[in-house]
């Protein structure tokens, strides 16, 4: 799809006409709006957006909308869930919508709040502990919400798989004492897609997130984590296969904002064909945000030589004690442990495949991820699905 | 006929010549060992009989049971029943030793025209090996030789050698990095997979490991040939008065 200079204009014109949007009118749209029309949207020419083309998206962004049809998603006992319009969800949205969200930082966000379709809420109550993961695919609009709520001591895991969204907001606030283990599942897909991942985590609350992505024509994932209460920790864990012309964004955010907060980031990516794929890992840490423990390293594998890697750790340190390290390697496929696993007898695709599972799993364990990252690699030897011990240790909980 | 039969091999490494004609029959049945001091190609020699890329066959013959392998790939080698356990093994984070294992049994069968034995038999067979060497079930969940010390990183060549039953087992410096414990488990493992129908060639540079596996033929590889081969006796007279005599000799 060729980029347009008018795509911007017309989806501009678009957000600041009134009365386009049907969908849970009681939403409060005025700040988005009042935040277009001050900065604009972002140009190809921004920083923001300097590996992706934005203008690619902007003409997706203006296809017509799809009707809203929210499938049925099943909670567990003990989890409420309503959909934007329904008016149960009324005081929930009036207290927490959006307080997640830095619309200066995510402008995009602001799009998708004024061109919203579907939405839901769900809000697990204090101290309540569900097992189940609660599993949230498509909700049936271009633009969606998904608003999570767990409550102080709360516990929650969530399952997404974004399908046909031009951009998803996956908003999380975990309250005092509460973990939220979130699993994100991007498969292989054709059509431009953009997306915000914000967290508030308080006080001695954890939020951790589990993303497997393969690639589409453009995908990008904000993601923005704010750790606002002492002893908050993130977890963060990705690891994305792209090929052929595919491309991939990844363009990450831990805010430590208050004392004794930990930030863990491992991602691992496997770029072949001319593809893309980029990795902004910022870690930000507050004046006051004393005795903070951030780390994020990142390692790719370059399947050929047209494809590219841009992986840029940034760390943005206010407070003067604090543990902070971060690692990016970008490299091919090691000649010595290729030789190892031929001299054993397995044949060159097959340690390849074995190779390449192995090291994506320093990310992310589990036979869900490697079915969507790597059903098509070659290699006897899948049926035991073992990985190595430390490895599920190092992935922790979150690899559940 | 011989099972490994090497024959005017002449190596080379970035231009520079390393084995200048080396000549090496190995029958079933048959341990031998190739001393020489730093740098004399014996590592050169385990390595391209294996098939290690980065090394240039300038002349000669390699063959594996009558079979012409000097410019077949390492996996072709293997599963014609070569195998060669690594001075340095290689660490491959991410993929357990078990997955590993398997991948290599099921090449193997295979390649034999038989079906991948079943998960359960092959779990059973490994830890049982596993746990002849002295390495617990533990050690088959760990990633392949990732932070293994020296001794397990040894062991844990032996073990696949026993899983995979090669003809002829081509163990280049196991011995070093050992304390004598962990030679002794290494010693038993390779003295069990011995029999009559298969070879190992011990790649050393002391004799101290010929002390637990008796050699019928001792070489002595020095500036890329071998320049003196005998018994067992040779390697006891290279451990009392060195290389230097040999070298002064040719």
């Amino acid at each position: 799809m060729p980029a347009s200079p008018q795509a911007a204009e017309a989806l501009y014109a678009r957000l600041l006409g009134k009365g386009a949007v049907s969908y849970a009118r009681a939403i409060d749209r005025d700040a988005a709006r009042a935040r277009i029309a001050a900065d604009g949207l972002p140009v190809p020419r921004a920083e923001a957006w300097k590996y992706t083309n934005v203008a690619k998206w902007y003409q997706a962004a203006l296809a017509p909308a799809e009707a809203p049809s929210v499938g049925e998603t099943c909670v567990p006992d003990g989890v409420e869930l309503h959909r934007f319009d329904d008016p149960a969800a009324a005081p929930l949205l009036t207290k927490h919508l959006g307080t997640a969200i830095d619309l200066a930082r995510h402008p995009l966000a602001a799009v998708n709040r004024i061109l919203l379709g579907s939405g839901v809420v769900v809000r697990v109550p204090a101290g309540c502990r569900i097992d189940e993961p609660v599993n949230v695919d498509d909700i049936g609009a271009a633009y969606e919400h998904i608003l999570l709520i767990v409550e102080p001591g709360a516990e929650l895991a969530l399952v997404e798989t974004p399908i046909s969204a031009t951009h998803r907001v996956v908003e999380c606030i975990v309250a005092e004492g509460a973990r939220l283990r979130h699993r994100r599942v991007q498969p292989q897909g054709q059509a431009p897609q953009c997306g915000l991942i914000a967290a508030r985590v308080e006080q001695e609350a954890q939020y951790s997130l589990w993303l497997v992505a393969r690639g589409t024509e453009l995908r990008r994932n904000d993601i923005h984590i704010a750790l606002t209460g002492r002893g908050a920790e993130a977890h963060l864990h990705g690891a994305w296969r792209l090929g052929e012309r595919e491309h991939l964004d990844n363009q990450v955010t831990v805010d430590h904002l208050a004392p004794d907060c930990l930030s863990r980031q491992t991602f691992r990516g496997v770029v072949g064909g001319r593809a893309r794929a980029v990795l902004n890992g910022r870690i930000h840490i507050a004046a006051g945000a004393q005795a903070s423990d951030a780390s994020l390293t990142t390692k790719s594998l370059l399947e050929s030589t047209e494809a590219e890697v841009y992986a840029k750790p940034e760390l943005e340190i206010y407070a003067n004690d604090v543990r902070c390290s971060h690692g990016a390697t970008v490299g091919a496929l090691d000649e010595a442990m290729l030789f190892y696993c031929e001299s054993r007898g397995i044949d060159r695709d097959a340690a390849r495949g074995l190779l390449l599972r192995g090291f994506l799993r320093e990310a992310i364990v589990g036979e869900e991820a490697m079915s969507v990252l790597a059903a098509d690699f070659s290699g006897a030897g899948q049926s035991l699905g073992a990985a190595p011990a430390e490895d599920v240790a190092r992935a922790g909980g979150e690899a559940q | 006929m011989p099972l490994l039969d090497i024959e005017d091999l002449h190596v080379q490494v970035e231009d520079q010549v390393i084995l200048g004609g080396v000549h090496l029959t190995v029958a079933p049945g048959e341990v031998h060992a190739v001393m020489g001091p730093n740098g004399s190609g014996k590592s050169t020699l385990a390595n391209v009989v294996a098939g290690r890329p980065g090394y240039e066959v300038l002349r000669g013959t390699v063959r594996l049971g009558g079979e012409d392998i000097t410019h077949a790939s390492p996996e072709e080698r293997a599963l014609l029943g070569l195998f060669l356990a690594f001075q340095y093994p290689i660490e491959i984070p991410g993929v357990s030793n078990m997955e590993f294992l398997k991948a290599a049994i099921d090449s193997h069968a295979l390649a034999r025209g038989e079906g991948a034995p079943s998960a359960a038999a092959f779990i059973r067979r490994a830890r049982a090996t596993a746990e002849r060497l002295g390495l617990d079930a533990g050690f088959l969940k760990r990633g392949v030789n990732e932070g293994f010390s020296g001794g397990e990183k040894k062991r844990n060549e032996i073990l696949q050698m026993l899983l995979l039953e090669p003809r002829i087992a081509i163990l280049d410096e196991t011995d070093s990095g050992l304390d004598v414990d962990a030679m002794q488990v290494v010693a038993a493992g390779v003295n069990d997979f011995r029999d009559t129908g298969n070879a190992v060639i011990l790649v050393t540079h002391y004799q101290r490991l010929l002390d637990y596996i008796v050699p019928d033929h001792v070489h002595v590889l020095a500036g890329g040939t071998i320049i003196r081969s005998g018994d067992r006796s040779l390697a006891q007279t290279l451990d009392r008065d060195g290389y230097g005599w040999i070298e002064d000799a040719c």
